[in-house]
């Protein structure tokens, strides 16, 4: 069965394992995410590929109602903070109960929707951490 | 720089026009410009046409339909804030000497957009947060959240813009809505991303808007309009934002904030004193609670008290979205940002009819757009300031 990742570059594999993938600035220390040409910071290009911390805070998020693209509602979409001060979007695949401004949560990756063609395209999305269900359902 | 003036002002009524080309709603608003300016469409020296989806090349396809050819044109797009570059740009050839005199439209059809491309919450194509389900509603319900939890805003407060905009688009004949709406109506509409329901929303229309500016010289040759007190645009710009990261927060949004402030510094005014009306970018009501503190019109982290305090109404201390706004008057993408100038030329010219600001002397027309990965959203705002 063939697969494709979601956005090219964004994820690469590192010990069997699928990891998001940025890039560290050696200049001004900021780390991005999706890595780009240069730095958006400062225009560096002294950048190192690193894989991002699994675990965030949740800065903000919103439940979608109605379909987007592949994705069914609810639609759980959030702004999460990692420690090294990067802004990352992703979905929460949790009960919507679960979820609040603030709460941690951990990186999962796995396929987030299949093509029509049966190709499978892989991704990231977060779960609630301590949660250990919350997959794909 | 030269002082640049507004001579003339024209659009199509925003709704639905599924029968309409792009072309046939610029030639439409361009034509009723040139109408209400009283000159030939000969004597544009450059155009400028702000539009998001549009077939390529809209602004020579609706500029030879009224004979206007042999010129620079442009289209530019810039995300909601297509229409302000447009007119930004205009703005800057008169002002640094390249032209005397020229048209600035925005035009869109997103009926002809959805037949294209089916209908649906918009994300940008190719974009990574895109991709994996952030759309303009979907960020700006995460403004709204902000503002419930650090503004105290409530559901009442979010939705206030809507009930008051849907207010005056009822006598505004250019405006797609003509009914008002309870914050009941509002909550009772489909939800589609918490809290924002359909009726928080800015609708999907068709229609376009244009103005023509020119020189002082040039004004006071041509102007045919005596009643008319002279307007012109005293502060023009466009503000991108920067870099994100997790410092970032929607409700303080950089670029809007230092674009405000540079706009009024260029024309001289104070924001919270001396503007008697704004027209901004409402896609949201959410939206428009949140500007009214980064525009500077009340204090940081009051902007919830000034909507409360009735100053963003008609009869207000500064009445915002006086035309209906997007979200009653309509939101062709590309044609907004020149709609909201040629609005508030109409407030100075004292031509609002009952959506009259009494007393108007300067005005502010702001746009702001685009969500994206790897910069602070929204992207680009675009903001002017008219003075009569």
């Amino acid at each position: 069965m063939s697969q494709k990742l979601f956005y090219p570059g964004a994820l690469d594999e590192k010990d069997g394992k699928l990891m998001q993938m940025g890039n560290k600035c050696k200049n001004c220390e900021k780390t991005s995410f999706p890595a780009v040409e240069l730095c958006p910071f400062c225009s560096s290009e002294d950048l190192e590929k690193v894989p991002l911390s699994i675990e965030g805070t949740v800065f903000s998020f919103s439940i979608t109602r109605v379909p987007v693209g592949p994705f069914k509602p609810p639609i759980i979409g959030a702004y999460i903070d990692l420690p090294e001060g990067t802004r990352v979007f992703g979905q929460i695949h949790a009960d919507e109960e679960q979820v609040n401004t603030g709460m941690k949560v951990r990186v999962r990756t796995g396929v987030l929707w299949t093509e029509k063609d049966g190709t499978e395209v892989l991704g990231y999305y977060y779960v609630p951490v301590g949660v250990q269900c919350g997959g794909i359902k | 720089m030269r002082d640049v003036y507004v001579l003339g002002i024209g659009q199509t009524i925003f709704g639905k026009h599924p029968d309409k080309t792009v072309s046939d709603l610029g030639a439409a608003a361009v034509l009723a410009a040139v109408k209400d300016a009283e000159i030939s469409p000969k004597e544009f020296q450059a155009a400028y046409c702000g539009t998001m989806f549009s077939p390529p090349t809209p602004v020579q396809s609706i500029l030879i339909r009224l004979g206007v050819d042999r010129i620079p044109m442009y289209t530019v797009e810039n995300a909601c804030a297509s229409g302000s570059s447009a007119v930004h740009l205009l703005y800057k050839d008169i002002a640094l000497g390249a032209c005397e005199v020229g048209v600035a439209l925005g035009v869109e059809s997103l009926s002809a957009y959805n037949r294209k491309f089916g209908k649906g919450l918009l994300a940008i194509e190719g974009d990574l947060q895109g991709q994996i389900g952030l759309t303009m509603p979907a960020y700006f319900a995460k403004l709204c959240n902000r503002l419930m939890q650090e503004r105290g805003a409530t559901l009442e407060d979010i939705c206030y813009p809507s009930v008051k905009n849907h207010k005056a688009g009822m006598t505004n004949p250019y405006s797609q809505y003509k009914k008002e709406l309870t914050f009941a109506d509002i909550m009772a509409s489909p939800m589609i991303v918490d809290p924002i329901t359909l009726l928080q929303c800015s609708p999907q229309s068709d229609g376009a808007a244009a103005v023509i500016l020119c020189t002082e010289e040039y004004f006071r040759k041509h102007n045919k309009k005596s009643n008319r007190s002279p307007v012109k645009i005293s502060g023009s710009v466009i503000s991108v934002s920067g870099a994100e990261d997790a410092s970032y927060d929607p409700l303080a949004l950089r670029s809007l904030i230092e674009g405000a402030k540079a706009v009024c510094e260029m024309a001289g005014v104070d924001a919270e004193k001396d503007i008697n009306l704004v027209e901004l970018h409402d896609a949201f009501s959410g939206e428009e609670l949140a500007a009214y503190e980064m525009l500077g019109l009340c204090k940081p982290g009051e902007g919830v008290a000034f909507a409360r305090s009735g100053a963003a109404q008609l009869g207000g201390r500064c009445p915002v979205n006086p035309s209906g706004g997007l979200l009653s008057m309509g939101h062709p993408l590309g044609a907004s940002g020149v709609r909201v100038v040629a609005d508030v030329t109409r407030q100075l010219w004292g031509e609002a009819g009952p959506n009259q600001v009494q007393e108007a002397k300067v005005g502010m027309a702001q746009m702001l757009g685009g969500v994206l990965t790897n910069i602070e959203s929204a992207v680009v705002a675009g903001v002017h300031i008219l003075v009569k």
